[in-house]
Parts: C-alpha cells; sequence; structure tokens
C-alpha cells in the first residue's frame, strides 16, 4: 500500500511529549493496582501497578509471553482477573463485560486485527461508529448522513477513500492495519489500547501511522502500545513499562528504559529475568 | 392460473418465509439453529388456537402467534446463547426435539399426533379468504412485507451490527456491541417472523399436526438457504422456490416409479448440498469458492 501522509500534518508527527514533567502533569486515566491473573499453572500477570496517564502514548514492552496481552485482555474485560483493581477515569472495570468497558470510553484493537472480513471497508467503520445494539439508532437521517459523512473523513485521513466499498477481506496487509486504526478512530473512545498495530507496516505506511496517532493524541485521545519494533518505540513513545515474567519491571521515559543494558538483556533474550 | 400451481406458489411463499427468516441467524448472525421448525409450529399451533377459540381475525391471529414465538424465542434464546458454534447446534437440536415433544403431548393444546382439524378460514377487512387465489395472494403478501422488513434490517445499523457478530465476535464486544441482545434480537425477529409462515400454514390447510414440524423440516430450510445463498436476500427465496418444486418436478420424470419420489428426491437434497459445499460454498447466489477464499 502506498499510503503517503495524507491528512497528516509534520508537526503532528513530531509532537513528541518526552519530559518526565509532562508524564507528572498528566491527568491520570487509567489505573491498575495489584492485578493478577494466573492460567492454571502459568502466572500469566503478577501484581502489576501501572498509570497511564492522559494525552500520552504509552508503550507496553517486553519479551513474548511477559503479559501484554494478557494485560489488555484484562483491562477490556475480555478476561477477569484474579486480583487487583483496575480504575478508569475513577470508575471500576473489573466484573464489567467488554462491550460496557468499550462503551466506557476504552477501545482496542487485536494483534490479529480481527476485522469484519465480509462486510466493506465502509460497514467496519460504520458498524464501530454505531454503539446501540438495538434496531435502530438514536437521531434518524440526519444522525445516519452524519455518520458516513464522518466515516467517509476518516477514510480519506487513513488512506481508505478509495476502498470504502471493497470487502475488508480484500484489503492489503497495510490496509488492514489502518482499517482496524480507522475502526478505532470511528468510536468516540478516549482510551485506546493498541496490539502491535505497526507491525509489518513500510516506511511510508509507518509514517502516515505514526502521524495519525500523533494527530489523535494531540485531540486528547490517550494511547497504551504493544509494540516489539525498538525503533517504532522509540519514535513514538511518551512513556514506556517493560513488563517480564508478568511483573513491570521497569517503567519510565523511552531513553531511561531502552538505554538500560539490563533490560535490554531481558529483552533480546541474553540476559537474567 | 391452476389450482394447483397456484398450491405451488402458496409452498413456495411459506418455505420462502421460512428460508429468509432462517437467514437472518444463519447467514447474517453466524447463528446455525435446527430449531426453525419448533416456531414455525408454535406460529401455526397459536394460529390454530386463536382462530378456534378466540378471533378468526387475520391481523389478531398473525399479532398472536408472532408475539408468543418473538417472546418464547428470547426466554429459550437467553440462555442458549450463551454457547457458541458446534455447541449452540447441539442446544438448537434439543430445543427442537423439546417443541416436537410438547406438540405431541400437549393433547389440549395441539391436538396431539393426531393435530387439529378444521381451522376456520381468515377473515380481514370485514370478507373472508377462501380461494386458493385469495391464499396466494396472502401468502406472496406476508413474503413481501417480511422481505422489506428484512431487508431494510440488513442495510441498516442492526445488520451491520448482526455481520460484525458475525465476522468476529471478540471484536464486536471490544466495540461496544451487546453481543447477547443482538443475537437474542435476531433470534425473536427471526423466529417471531417464522411464525407468519405457521399462519398462513394452518389456514391454507384447515389442518395442522407435528408432522409438519419436526427436524426434518427444519433440516430442509437450512438446505433451502444454503443451496440458495447465506447471507443474501435473494438466495433463501430461490433455495425455497427449487426445492419446493423439485418433488412436483420429479414426479412428471416419467421413468422414475412413483413410489420412490421421496427417497431420490432426498438423495437430491444431499448430492445438491455436498456439491454446493465444494463447488459454490457460498449458495447459487452467494459468492463463488475463489472469491470465498480469497475473503
Amino acid at each position: 500500500m502506498s499510503c503517503g501522509s495524507r491528512g497528516v500534518t509534520a508537526a503532528a508527527m513530531t509532537a513528541r511529549i518526552p519530559a518526565e514533567a509532562s508524564f507528572e502533569a498528566a491527568a491520570n486515566v487509567l489505573r491498575i493496582s495489584g492485578v493478577s491473573k494466573r492460567f492454571g499453572g502459568i502466572q500469566a500477570i503478577q501484581n502489576i501497578t501501572l498509570d497511564l496517564r492522559a494525552g500520552l502514548i504509552t508503550s507496553l514492552v517486553g519479551p513474548n509471553g511477559a503479559g501484554k496481552t494478557t494485560l489488555f485482555n484484562t483491562i477490556t474485560g475480555h478476561i477477569r482477573p484474579d486480583n487487583g483493581t483496575v480504575l478508569f477515569e475513577g470508575h471500576s472495570l473489573v466484573g464489567r463485560p467488554p462491550w460496557n468497558i468499550a462503551r466506557m470510553g476504552i477501545m482496542r484493537t487485536f494483534q490479529d486485527l480481527r476485522l469484519f472480513t465480509h462486510m466493506s471497508v465502509e460497514d467496519n467503520v460504520l458498524a464501530a461508529m454505531e454503539p446501540r445494539s438495538w434496531f435502530w439508532q438514536s437521531g434518524g437521517r440526519q444522525a445516519k448522513n452524519t455518520r458516513r459523512e464522518r466515516a467517509a473523513a476518516i477514510l480519506n485521513e487513513t488512506g481508505l477513500g478509495a476502498k470504502a466499498g471493497v470487502l475488508a477481506g480484500n484489503l492489503s496487509y497495510a490496509e488492514h492495519k489502518f482499517l482496524s486504526l480507522a475502526r478505532i478512530m470511528a468510536t468516540n473512545a478516549r482510551l485506546w489500547l493498541l496490539d502491535e498495530p505497526a507491525a509489518g507496516l513500510d516506511p511510508p505506511s509507518y509514517d502516515l501511522f505514526q502521524g495519525l496517532l500523533r494527530d489523535q493524541v494531540r485531540r486528547g485521545i490517550s494511547v497504551c502500545i504493544i509494540e516489539h519494533n525498538l525503533d517504532i518505540i522509540t519514535g513514538i513513545s511518551d512513556r514506556i513499562a517493560f513488563l517480564d515474567q508478568g511483573r513491570v519491571i521497569a517503567e519510565g521515559a523511552p531513553d531511561e528504559i531502552l538505554e538500560d543494558p539490563k533490560l535490554i538483556a531481558i529483552y533480546f533474550g541474553g540476559g537474567p529475568s | 392460473m391452476s389450482v394447483y400451481l397456484l398450491n405451488v406458489g402458496v409452498f413456495i411463499c411459506i418455505y420462502a418465509i421460512l428460508a429468509l427468516t432462517l437467514n437472518v441467524l444463519i447467514g447474517y448472525a453466524g447463528v446455525f439453529t435446527l430449531a426453525h421448525a419448533a416456531f414455525f409450529g408454535i406460529g401455526a399451533y397459536v394460529a390454530a388456537f386463536v382462530a378456534m377459540n378466540l378471533s378468526s381475525s387475520l391481523v389478531v391471529v398473525l399479532v398472536a402467534s408472532v408475539l408468543t414465538a418473538g417472546i418464547l424465542s428470547v426466554i429459550i434464546a437467553l440462555p442458549a446463547l450463551r454457547v457458541r458454534d458446534e455447541y449452540f447446534v447441539v442446544v438448537s437440536l434439543a430445543i427442537q426435539i423439546l417443541c416436537v415433544t410438547v406438540f405431541s403431548e400437549w393433547k389440549g393444546f395441539t391436538g396431539g399426533l393426531g393435530g387439529i382439524v378444521n381451522i376456520p378460514l381468515p377473515e380481514i377487512f370485514g370478507g373472508t379468504i377462501a380461494t386458493p387465489m385469495q391464499f396466494f395472494l396472502l401468502a406472496l403478501g406476508c413474503l413481501a412485507v417480511i422481505t422489506l422488513i428484512i431487508g431494510l434490517m440488513v442495510r441498516g445499523s442492526f445488520g451491520r451490527s448482526l455481520m460484525a457478530v458475525r465476522d468476529n465476535e471478540s471484536a464486536a464486544l471490544a466495540l461496544g456491541k451487546n453481543v447477547a441482545l443482538i443475537k437474542t434480537l435476531a433470534a425473536a425477529l427471526s423466529s417471531g417472523l417464522a411464525a407468519v409462515a405457521g399462519v398462513v400454514y394452518a389456514y391454507y390447510l384447515s389442518f395442522i399436526n407435528v408432522q409438519t414440524f419436526t427436524l426434518d423440516t427444519s433440516v430442509l430450510v437450512m438446505a433451502m438457504v444454503i443451496i440458495g445463498g447465506t447471507g443474501t436476500m435473494c438466495g433463501p427465496i430461490l433455495g425455497a422456490a427449487l426445492l419446493t418444486m423439485l418433488p412436483n418436478a420429479l414426479s412428471y420424470v416419467s421413468f422414475l416409479p412413483q413410489t420412490e419420489i421421496g427417497s431420490i428426491q432426498q438423495l437430491l437434497y444431499g448430492l445438491a448440498m455436498i456439491l454446493m459445499m465444494i463447488f459454490r460454498p457460498g449458495g447459487i447466489v452467494g459468492a463463488g469458492r475463489s472469491k470465498r477464499n480469497r475473503n
């Protein structure tokens, strides 16, 4: 896919918020306290405590099996933690069904994307935009037209404008990634949890992705990303939490974390865990 | 038009209603059920009961049947839809068997194995529907209205929600879709509208018994949907027309032994299903194998 950098300003691409002071000043959006989850004999996450701050991009980094996706599943209600609390804007999330948590303002993408492959690209976005599960949506014809216009704008922004009528399953890999992002943009979520959203993107597509993300963060969206590519993490993160064997073993600004030889050794499998 | 053709036309319409309504679940919600004939039967028995005991007004009978089937489907769906995929198929099979047992044993309401006879003719706008042509127009009208309802539903936000659940349930949940509610509403809509077929059937034959509402009928209607094309509007209607006409067409083939038409029909159904699954899994109207595989 040749995505270019349509609809995204250069300023947005470089508008990182690196300072520790910014982290301290930002409001707390999500507070995870002492969360643990065990699957049979495997302790997937253990006593995790982590704060996600408003308007920042926080990356979860760690080797495979560190518990990153399990933490996402716990936040979004797909998995119920054995103990601990998860508070979103002061409201407890534990025990709520995933759809309810999504409507509270937390949306996620999946590592395997999970698009609605037999629906058109436009319908994928519209489906994300229509929160009610009843036979009709509120607002009548005018609201319907507004939703269609907004869907078209989002698709243009993500470089998928020309593919609105195409079945999602027939898109290329990079286009799948952008549709996953377009779907989450169509919601009114205030916190985005993105599971490896940039994996496999070519450089132009990655530039577009990074620009889109920064643009959204400037609009007040808080983002938490799971990512394995250290270049991407360096380029995009305001904050990093390093997980290993189900625990958060370090948290801080990207420079602090990625220059710590002990953490890098763990990440590349050369050091003690 | 001959009475024979009108008779075939009425049955095509009845089965097309059943196929269209089953397609809401199979084609759009991705829920495979073997209990559709049970709701066809509930519609027919409620129609017979209301027509014989309460009111012969077609509107009253239709409302009573649709509401009863819809409400019962919600009561059944709420616990049943907690299981997914092949487990739900098993649960739906159990529901079908349970309903057939009730139809057979609740003699005071259903007439037991002997069924109910002498169901009075329907009345609407002060007149009575009595001739084959009038019944054909009634069946065609019901099919047209149901096609319109389902067509509007599919093209709207609820249709998108249904298809989202069908394509990926966990992604739909993550986008704020109340999957349990969506499936329950789909089951209520599907079953409620299937009851309309039961009403037309009961009135048209003036006789119903449990033999019409068994698992065989559920499987036949499912075959109509699959052969016609799941997830399409025209497919189930086409599938219903083809499979309804098949036994009639076979009776005109002179070299076939007339006493074996039923067995030959079953063989052809099975063969058609196997060939469709191999060469055209999307059905006659749906996407072919290559397109499906690309997705």
